[in-house]
């Protein structure tokens, strides 16, 4: 799958998860933080997007400062899906 | 008894902010489904990921919580609380092996999540207690609300009960016999059909009504007089039990003006509401509520909110009366509901 393609895959799953009401694909930028400023997703949402990155590309991130790293933008969730993914 | 002071109401009719009960808002799929405002006042980023019921009990309590920001307490009553994200969590819970699963529904599934998630949203650490008590949930936080204010007659406390049609609720009460089989207007809801004997179940419905309380009689809408509960099957104690009722709390020299009961079309719950009829006086009206709500555990809940519309309006829709006697004002209201025939509650209610 190509990257570009990866980023819109992953975009629609995010609003999938998190029950995006009133965002769209569109509305989420590569390189936009996703939590606090940017989309402003939160603590919780960060354990959605972990069982997220488990159950639909079989990633498994056990370690919190890791998770920080790869949860910062559409971007980096990308670049860590390409390199891990065993699904 | 304590005193309400402000209501709202979610509710399959237009009941929310310019309500209108003269209206009357037809069943889709066999299910009286709640007319859903937009929520302006929940934050979008906590809206998302509140289950209906959540989002239907909040959205009920805001508009009295913008009026109050800061009750003593919270006491809802809910028999079913998010039972759809219950089953969404114990769904992964099997997909997933028992492995990696997300918090949101376990967080939104349990029954206190409505009281909860409205002392999040407006800071309150004050008492915050859910009856659970299926049939009697909402007359339990009644009791609740009436024995805080006997100690605390100052106090304030938002009151309230949401119940709502979840898919995996609707399929079990529908297999076990308490929707009608067959497709119902709620216009024609009390007819029996087919003729003489009428026919098992109802319709399904939900609603959130919340009511602002406390023990002071200025400025209130309606005063509690009593409620009182029974759990039985014979129709015989239960025409008892409405008869001491009366004797105990109506007021000295005072009659009752309106039955409002909880008739729901069931044939076999027939027996119940027409032995309580026949304890009220020729001359009083009476009048029916199910039809507007459908049924569901706290439907009585919706029936407080309706007492107090009409004590407030001095108005009975023509679709809601059963026995129209002229009155010239409406003073006690006197609500007899029951619960799949064994739950049985008894309100007392009284305008200004």
């Amino acid at each position: 799958m190509e990257t570009t393609e990866l980023k819109e895959q992953l975009k629609k799953q995010i609003i999938e998860f998190l029950n995006l009401q009133s965002v769209s694909p569109a509305d989420i930028k590569d390189d936009e933080p996703l939590f606090g400023e940017g989309l402003g997703l939160d603590s919780i949402d960060s354990i959605e997007l972990i069982v997220l990155l488990n159950r639909v590309y079989g990633i498994v991130i056990e370690d919190p400062k890791e998770g920080r790293r790869i949860l910062v933008d559409i971007n980096t969730m990308a670049d860590y899906i390409e390199k891990h993914r065993t699904k | 008894m304590f005193y309400i002071h402000q209501t709202s109401c979610i509710s399959p009719q237009h009941t929310f902010g310019d309500a209108d009960i003269n209206k009357l808002a037809e069943p889709a799929e066999k299910r009286l489904q709640a007319i859903e405002p937009s929520y302006d006042a929940i934050p979008p980023g906590v809206l998302r990921r509140m289950g209906k019921v959540v989002r239907m009990g909040v959205g009920a309590a805001m508009p009295l919580l913008q009026n109050h920001p800061k009750p003593d307490g919270i006491i809802i009553g809910t028999a079913t609380g998010g039972k759809d994200d219950c089953v969404k969590f114990l769904n992964q819970i099997i997909e997933y092996d028992e492995g990696m699963l997300t918090p949101i529904n376990f967080v939104q599934s349990t029954p206190n999540a409505v009281a909860s998630q409205i002392g999040l949203l407006t800071k309150n650490h004050g008492y915050n207690v859910s009856h659970l008590h299926l049939g009697l949930a909402f007359e339990f936080a009644m009791t609740d609300a009436d024995m805080m204010l006997n100690e605390n007659p100052l106090n304030n406390y938002l009151l309230g009960a949401v119940d709502d049609i979840c898919t995996h609720h609707y399929y079990f009460e529908d297999k076990t016999g308490w929707y009608k089989k067959e497709d119902v207007s709620n216009k024609t809801l009390y007819e029996t059909n087919p003729a003489a004997t009428g026919s098992p179940g109802s319709i399904a419905g939900e609603a959130a009504a919340m009511f602002w309380v406390n023990g002071m009689e200025a400025g209130a809408v309606a005063k509690l007089q009593a409620v009182d509960t029974l759990h039985q099957a014979d129709e015989s104690i239960v025409k008892e039990k409405l008869q001491d009722f009366i004797e105990k709390y109506l007021p000295a020299g005072e009659k009752i003006d309106l039955l409002l009961t909880g008739e729901n079309g069931d044939n076999r719950l027939l027996k119940y509401y027409s032995s309580c009829e026949s304890v009220i006086k020729e001359d009083v009206t009476i009048a029916r509520f199910k039809h507007m709500c459908g049924e569901y555990p706290t439907a009585t809940a919706m029936g407080l909110w309706l007492c107090c519309d009409i004590l407030q309006h001095q108005h009975i829709p023509d679709h809601m009366i059963k026995n129209a006697v002229v009155k010239s004002r409406y003073k006690n209201i006197l609500m007899y509901n029951n619960y799949k025939g064994v739950q049985h509650s008894f309100i007392l209610v009284s305008g200004q």
